[in-house]
This record gives structure tokens, C-alpha cells and sequence, in this order.
């Protein structure tokens, strides 16, 4: 199966350990991915968005324009690029007179807004194109005993009636993803929580942050699995300066999911760049040395 | 008792009558027109992320400033506005499809024209025109990316970009 990936900023610039993580992965799910010229940022559903919406939807429905003369569906690796994507997919191809203005701009670069491609998280091309049992054939060094405490983040699956991943308040979509690999899913008490990043308060995000790493150790998760690159810049930094602040060790390792997989589908830990990450992981790394 | 009155309190207590002209502009934003169907049960509150961690923040209160147009309240520098999680929960709970995020980004992009926008804001569309990404490249970034066995950046036509700026 064939689709036109799109990374976006934060994973192609800041963190490509995600982007290699997926590439590698997808690779053993059969899954390929053709890469298109000419992208640019999605652009991003909290700053860009709040600048002005036309200006927004032109130039995520220019990036959509890209792939629809490709004739590929977009999967997309940020819950971000997904709201964007998604969202301007949805309202261009609902409200002829919103596209009607969007396509005035983008004649001026010869290009047209149609509507005929679709825009997806990657994890629901895991689910529903491929398959959980692919995922789980895909495995060579399941992840027997690791605990991962789940983070949706928000983007994925709201606003719903747009998105059309999952139930909203009782997702399901990411503990049949992690328990496919082998992980031993968690609960904890603040797993629907916002991860904060967008908020401008200087004090929200971080009781936010505290709250939802506080219910991560309560939980005896060894990890936090997560599917959005913004999500993880929350967490990752935010746990050291967190610590630091309150005395407290608030430290746990946070993965994207496609490097748990990767690391299932026994690639090495710096194929899939955890070296890379602010809070250690080795502990992670020794659990799965010590269960295989 | 408080919160059920707040609409007649308002009026009465800050002697402001509804500024319809700025309503109208709310109207005329993409986002913003649905708000006049808010009608102040305050399903948006509960599950309000940005409310439960601050007394600051309440999507009910600035729909309500909404419906009377108090532009000061709602677009000067450093309005409420901007505490908003974006976490699209109100969007989900609204039984009346205002969509109360979506109100809020209008307002913002209100703020945006007014000049009274988050200087991250304006940090982030000038970084869009100038290299069509929200991230810079630096010389770390690619060093990362070729240890990861990954190819280069593609650049972004910025010139295709910057005509998709204008109105």
C-alpha cells in the first residue's frame, strides 16, 4: 500500500529519531512511502491557525493540492499535521464557498484545491489499512513486561466529527497498538489530559505536565507511549525542569510509539535514536536485553 | 445563584451595552459566527482543561463576553484568550454546536489584526514566510538526521508560499 508521508517540522527538523523510527518500521509493515517534493509546515493548528484561517487552510489545502496530483492518501506522523490536514480536508470539502476562496488564492500558483485524497494518523493506517495482526506478525522481540502508560494527547481524535479516529472520551486505538507489540498497558488517572503545549499561561501547562507525570509514576508505568511530537517536547524537556523545581523525580522515559515498535520489530535502540532523547532510557533498553 | 445571573449582572454592573459592530466583525470571521448560539449552559466548563488548572480561563465567561461584544475584554494584550489548551474538548461537549475553540482562534486572529497577538505568534508566520517551516534548521538537526541514516531537508518553495499570504 502506497501513501505520500508528511512529517512536518517538528519530526523532520527536531526530532527525525521519529521520522526513522517510522520509516524503518513501515518498511517491515509493507507499508510504502512516497516522498513528495514541495511541502512546506502544515501549517500549525495553534500559532499559524490563530494568525488568520484562510490564510491557514490555503496553505494546508496547497500541501494537500500536492499529494492530490500524486494521487496519494497523506499519512501524517504529528497529531498536529493531522488536525491541520485534517481540518482543512474536512471544511474544503464540506463548504463549496470556503474552497471557492481558498482556490482563488491558490490559482495565483497554479494549483487547485479538489478534495479527492484523504489525510490520515498514521496509527489508523496501522489499525484499519494494514491491520493489528499485521502489526503483530511484524514482531520479532515482543516487549513482554514492559509497562507503558498511554498519552493520547488531543489532536488525534478531537474534534470528532473531523477526526473520525476513535470514541473521543474512551479511545481504544493506541492500547490495541501497544498491546499488539507486547506492552503491558496502564492506566493512570490523567491519560486523557491535554499535554499543555499550547497554552501561552506560563503556570497551566506546567501543573498540567506535573499532574499527568505524577499519575504516569503512581501508575508503575515504565514508560509513557506516545504518537505526537509536540506531546513528547512537552514531556521529555518538561520532566528534567519539573524535577529540578519541585525536588522530586519525576523522570520516566517517553517513546514514540513507532520506536517501540521498531524496537519490537528488533531494530537497536540507536536505529530508532532513544540516545536522542532528554531523559535516559537505558532501563528500558536493559528490561528488554533482560526479557529476551 | 452567581453563575446563572452573570449575563444580567454584567450588564448591570459594568453599565457596558452590547457592542454590536464588534460582534458583526466576530460574525465575519471564519469560526466566530457560530457564537450567538451559545446559550450559557456551560457544558464547555467541565471538562475545560485551562479551567480546572486556572480561575483565569473559562470558555463560558468569554462566550458570554462574546455575546455582548466586549472587544476590550476579549482582544486587548494579554487577554484570557491565549490560555486556551486548544484541546477541542468544548468542541466535543457544545450542545450547540458553537464550537467554543473555534470562537476562541476567531477572536485570536481578531487579536492578530488588532496587533495585540502573542508576540509567539507573529515569531511563528515570520518563520513560515521566511523558510516555510515552524523549526530552524541548524547544523545539530542534520548532523542528527544523517547518524539516523536519513536524507537531507528538502528545501520549501517559499515563492509559492508568500502568494498564498496575500488576501
Amino acid at each position: 500500500m502506497k501513501y505520500a508521508p508528511f512529517f512536518g517540522c517538528m519530526i523532520t527538523v527536531k526530532y527525525p529519531q521519529m521520522e526513522a523510527a517510522v520509516r524503518k518500521t513501515a518498511r517491515n509493515l509493507g507499508m510504502e512511502l512516497v516522498d513528495l517534493e514541495g511541502f512546506s509546515c502544515c501549517p500549525d493548528p495553534i500559532f499559524f491557525k490563530a494568525t488568520d484561517k484562510l490564510t491557514w487552510l490555503t496553505i494546508a489545502a496547497r500541501n494537500i493540492c500536492i499529494a492530490e496530483e500524486a494521487g496519494l492518501d497523506m499519512v501524517t506522523m504529528c497529531s498536529g499535521c493531522t488536525a491541520t490536514l485534517s481540518e482543512a480536508n474536512f471544511h474544503l470539502s464540506t463548504e463549496p464557498e470556503l474552497k471557492e476562496k481558498v482556490n482563488q488564492r491558490l490559482k495565483r500558483i497554479g494549483r487547485e484545491y479538489k478534495g479527492t485524497i484523504s489525510v490520515r494518523h498514521i496509527v489508523t493506517v496501522l489499525r484499519d489499512d494494514l491491520g493489528i495482526d499485521r502489526v503483530r506478525e511484524s514482531v520479532k522481540r515482543p516487549l513482554g513486561g514492559i509497562k507503558v502508560g498511554i498519552h493520547y494527547g488531543c489532536h488525534l481524535l478531537k474534534p470528532s466529527e473531523i477526526m473520525r479516529v476513535d470514541d473521543p472520551d474512551y479511545p481504544t486505538i493506541l492500547e490495541k497498538l501497544f498491546s499488539a507489540i507486547g506492552a503491558e498497558i496502564v492506566h493512570h488517572e490523567k491519560q486523557a489530559l491535554c499535554c499543555g503545549k499550547a497554552c501561552m499561561s506560563e503556570n497551566i501547562p506546567e501543573k498540567m505536565t506535573y499532574d499527568v507525570l505524577t499519575s504516569l509514576k503512581k501508575s508503575g508505568a515504565n514508560l509513557m507511549g506516545l504518537i505526537c511530537p509536540t506531546c513528547f517536547d512537552e514531556f521529555d524537556l518538561g520532566q528534567i525542569k519539573l524535577s529540578r523545581k519541585y525536588n522530586q523525580d519525576l523522570t520516566i522515559p517517553i517513546l514514540y510509539y513507532f520506536q517501540l515498535l521498531g524496537l519490537a520489530q528488533g531494530l537497536s535502540p540507536q536505529e530508532v535514536g532513544l540516545h536522542l532523547h532528554k531523559t535516559k532510557t537505558d532501563q528500558i533498553v536493559e528490561k528488554l536485553a533482560g526479557s529476551n | 445563584m452567581g453563575k446563572l445571573c452573570d449575563f444580567f449582572h454584567y450588564q448591570l454592573m459594568s453599565s457596558k451595552s452590547i457592542n454590536y459592530q464588534f460582534k458583526k466583525k466576530l460574525n465575519s470571521t471564519l469560526g466566530g459566527e457560530a457564537h450567538s448560539y451559545c446559550y450559557q449552559c456551560g457544558a464547555c466548563v467541565g471538562d475545560c482543561p485551562a479551567a480546572m488548572y486556572s480561575v483565569d480561563f473559562n470558555p463560558r465567561e468569554i462566550l458570554l463576553q462574546a455575546l455582548l461584544g466586549d472587544e476590550e475584554a476579549l482582544t486587548k494584550k494579554d487577554s484570557p484568550i491565549w490560555n486556551c489548551t486548544n484541546c477541542y474538548t468544548c468542541y466535543e461537549r457544545c450542545p450547540q454546536a458553537v464550537r467554543p475553540v473555534e470562537v476562541i482562534i476567531a477572536l485570536k486572529n481578531i487579536c492578530y489584526q488588532k496587533m495585540t497577538a502573542s508576540p509567539e505568534v507573529n515569531q511563528i508566520v515570520e518563520s513560515v514566510k521566511a523558510s516555510g517551516r515552524t523549526v530552524r534548521i541548524t547544523s545539530l538537526s542534520d548532523r542528527r538526521r544523517k547518524e539516523l541514516g536519513l536524507g537531507e531537508i528538502k528545501s520549501v518553495p517559499t515563492d509559492e508560499l508568500k502568494e498564498l499570504f496575500e488576501p
